[in-house]
């Protein structure tokens, strides 16, 4: 009897699982359908453009109040006045922001799916992520970078990112809160360890407010935060900022020194932040990318865009095309370098 | 005496009391259908209200977050689909309850249960937020294991024919909570090459599939029955009822409160804690748990609307989101202009107590909106089945897709809608293995993170004794599990007898 219901539970499972994998099987059909169908209507529309014919989907790689849904969304606000269609924005979270970055590489490439992301995509590859990387995709507008900075808590014994790193190098235990690998206290940690040779435990937790929770509550020794997301706990007091990892000092923090004046080698993978972005399918037509970009440049001009950029503490580029796309190439190349040297990748 | 005149505000600006109505009522539809989220409608409004006065915004987007919370008790009721994660447990009572013709009155307590809970919840916010806050901040990695700990425990709750099958089911959902990539390694996990499936199974797919699809494929191979008459004449729950479950509301509420700060837990696991707690020590129920029981609704209902207030903790004292709602929240109030930080209570008290007040106002809401719909509602359960059941599948369809608009989430839904079918087929339950995929993140990464900090097991385990607040939950986990145990059973009974003697 118990036998019988084993098997019945199999079968269940047996039934579950074909009817996921025929679902996929048909869904890439569609989909293939789909590409073969828009790829003939932008061949037919490339002699005038004409776009948007209908809404545009912004497709977010993180999650509803993260820093990037929050600077993507005011910016399409505005940029949909010049569009005169609406873009829509949709959160699609999860593994570090590749399942966007594949879903918008699995639409057509006519300028109706934008890729609203962050830095991460371009690690991807070299972490084993995904096969794509932001080379995938033409970069429509890069909207900037923020300064990031070494913090510890209010109680904390180290007063010096050298405290730190000589602390880890004389074999204690130092701990940092980190997102993840490929997250931003991961990245900036592999620069740490490829100047200086310092390695640390990382301990790893959900999201950038949970990694300060764990610093502002005693867990972990130190994180790196950026100015928007520690500023209100150092003018509290609550976030002790060691220095931060520009090339000027930041005006509202005047007092925290900067990363080259302990470890001048720092210059080379200088200015360095995590940045954010709108990219479409490579292969748009040139045309819809240039209203697009015109789009979302003059929402970035908006005065009430570059307050909300102000508050979030973003050092504004308003990058496009060529430009954009030469950011793009050396932010990757050095990256890639410091984890290399870090023995972070192989 | 200041503080009394920004409580005053939304008074003066009546306009501000129409927009938490707005939100309020608007809020109890999302939140009954599943799949709609309070999150989402929230990160909507972002954008929608970008142009608008701070207060407006946050009055409309408070409205329907206090709506969203409790409209996910709709849908567990009347159709047995939680509307949110923090409804399922309202549905292992709320559903039977339905049943019997009484759904009329599950949602009236169910209301009546909200508010005092959002009520119970907007008090410790105004009154001991800076304390509260200070308690959360304390909770590291291994307390947060031990709450996952405490829930898994629940299984032993759950009405199941043995302990067997109930682990059976949640070790499934243990499983399949550990689909999707790795979030600390970035290694995908039973993924099998396909980048979909990187982001793991979301958890209110498979709630959807195994409590909704499940009971309409189950309800399709029975012979048809009539449909159950409901009851619809005494739906307003008497002050003597609020009364005799209040000593229940106000525990439920206070660990609702204090879950629901937690930046690491929110009024999902809250909702699901004290409906354990309440299984365990509500002496004799009128009707016993999981069939109907009143008590079943009482304490998640008013737990996972208390954590509204719990959630906005964290988030006005420290500038830390206390769940996804108040995330979004705080990138709404930056894009306003706004600072929230650790400084927020001193540079903006008004903020503050504008946000008490419009969360008082919408539990008002809740009273007027909960109520007046219940007859019609009520009716639903009365659609004759041959309409009911496929209008049930297509809304699961609908509101798998609607989450993350990502059509394998509807295959997901289907399969585990299938086995739910056989998981109740073969008389498995189904509520342990969604409380295994809603708990595993919680138990793994804690359980992972507490190994990365203290280096060993042993490590782990000495670190529970370091802090009064993991000595506490520790002691609370070792009381639950042996009343549990037979031993304690038989002792119990033995003295019983013995002082009856």
């Amino acid at each position: 009897m118990k036998m019988k219901k084993m098997i019945a539970l199999f079968l269940a499972f047996a039934m579950a699982a074909s009817m996921a994998a025929c679902g996929s099987s048909s869904t890439a059909q569609t989909e293939a359908a789909q590409t073969e169908a828009a790829e003939g209507e932008t061949q037919a529309a490339s002699g005038s453009v004409d776009f948007p014919k209908d809404n545009v989907n912004g497709i977010v790689q993180w999650g509803e109040g993260g820093g990037t849904d929050s600077l993507m969304r005011p910016l399409s606000t505005l940029a949909q006045e010049t569009l005169g269609k609406s873009i829509v924005i949709q959160n699609k979270t999860g593994g570090t922001g590749s399942i966007a970055t594949q879903y918008v590489y699995d639409q057509a490439a006519d300028g109706y799916n934008l890729l609203m992301g962050a830095e991460n995509p371009e690690l991807y590859k070299v972490l084993g992520i995904s096969e794509l990387t932001y080379d995938d995709f033409d970069c429509v507008f890069l909207i900037g970078d923020e300064t990031t900075g070494v913090v510890v808590g209010k109680d904390s014994k180290y007063t010096s990112l050298t405290e730190i790193v000589d602390a880890a190098k004389a074999g204690e235990n130092v701990t940092l809160a980190t997102t993840g690998t490929g997250g931003l206290p991961w990245e900036v940690a592999a620069l740490i360890t490829s100047i200086t040779g310092a390695e640390f435990k990382q301990v790893q937790y959900d999201s950038d407010a949970s990694a300060k929770t764990a610093v502002l509550g005693g867990e972990c020794d130190f994180t790196i935060c950026k100015i928007q997301s520690g500023i209100e706990e150092y003018k509290s007091g609550d976030l002790k900022w060691l220095c931060l990892l520009a090339t000027e000092a930041v005006d509202e923090m005047s007092d925290v020194p900067l990363v080259t004046a302990e470890y001048p080698d720092f210059e080379k993978y200088l200015p360095w932040g995590p940045f954010y972005g709108i990219f479409v399918k490579k292969g748009t037509d040139a045309g819809v990318e240039e209203i697009l970009s015109n789009a979302f440049a003059t929402a970035f001009a908006d005065e009430s865009y570059q307050e909300v950029l102000k508050s979030f503490h973003i050092n504004a580029m308003g990058y496009t095309g060529e430009e954009a796309a030469a950011y793009l190439a050396s932010w990757q190349e050095n990256m890639v370098n410091a984890l290399t040297e870090a023995g972070a990748i192989q | 005496m200041s503080v009394l005149s920004y409580l005053l505000v939304p008074f003066t600006h009546p306009l501000l009391i129409v927009f938490v109505a707005i939100g309020c009522f608007a809020g109890i539809y999302i939140g009954a259908i599943p799949g709609l989220s309070a999150t989402m409608a929230v990160s909507l409004l972002v954008s929608f209200t970008y142009g608008w006065e701070t207060n407006s915004a946050i009055a409309l987007m408070i409205g329907i977050f206090i709506g969203a919370v409790y409209g996910g008790s709709r849908s567990a009721i009347l159709l047995n689909i939680p509307g949110a994660p923090a409804a399922v447990a309202t549905a292992l009572d709320g559903y039977p309850l339905a049943q019997k013709g009484e759904a009329g009155r599950a949602m009236g307590i169910a209301t009546t249960q909200s508010v005092v809970g959002t009520i119970l919840g907007v008090i410790v916010l105004a009154v001991g937020a800076p304390l509260v806050s200070q308690l959360a901040l304390k909770f590291a990695s291994v307390d947060y294991l031990l709450l996952g700990v405490m829930g898994m425990m629940m299984v032993g709750s759950l009405n199941c024919k043995s302990i067997f099958r109930g682990l059976m089911a949640a070790a499934i959902g243990v499983l399949l909570g550990t689909i999707g990539m790795d979030s600390m390694t970035a290694i995908p996990r039973f993924t099998f090459g396909n980048t979909y499936l990187n982001a793991g199974i979301d958890y209110v797919v498979a709630m959807i599939g195994l409590f909704g699809v499940s009971e309409a494929l189950v309800q399709i191979t029975q012979k048809d029955i009539e449909a159950v008459k409901q009851k619809v004449d005494k739906i307003i729950p008497s002050f003597d009822t609020i009364l005799k479950y209040l000593p229940l509301t106000i525990r439920s509420s206070i660990i609702g409160v204090i879950v629901g700060a937690l930046p690491g837990a929110g009024g999902d696991i809250a909702a699901l804690l004290c409906y354990d707690q309440a299984k365990r020590t509500v002496k004799n129920p009128e009707v016993p748990f999981g069939e109907g029981a009143v008590e079943g609704i009482v304490a998640p209902e008013s737990a996972n609307n208390a954590a509204i207030g719990g959630a906005f903790i964290p988030m006005l004292t420290l500038g830390i989101p206390g769940d996804a709602v108040t995330a979004v929240m705080l990138g709404a109030l930056t894009i306003h202009g706004l600072q929230p930080g650790p400084n927020l209570m001193k540079t903006s008290p008004d903020l503050f107590y504008l946000i008490v007040s419009c969360l008082f106002i919408g539990s008002i809401c809740l009273v007027i909106f909960g109520l007046t719909g219940v007859k019609i509602f009520a009716k639903i359960v009365e659609i004759p089945r041959g309409i009911l059941l496929p209008l049930i599948i297509i809304l699961s369809v609908v509101g798998s897709y609607a989450i993350n608009k990502n059509l394998y989430d509807i295959f997901w839904m289907m399969a585990f809608g299938v086995l739910g079918y056989f998981l109740k087929r073969y008389e498995y339950p189904v509520a342990p293995c969604v409380l295994g995929i809603i708990l595993t993140n919680l138990l793994e990464n804690n359980y992972r993170r507490g190994i990365a900090i203290n280096d060993t097991v042993p490590g782990l385990v000495a670190s529970i004794f370091r802090s009064p607040i993991s000595i506490i939950l520790f002691a609370a986990i070792v009381i639950m599990f042996t009343t549990q145990t037979n031993t304690y059973k038989t002792w119990k009974a033995k003295r019983e007898a013995a002082r009856n003697a």
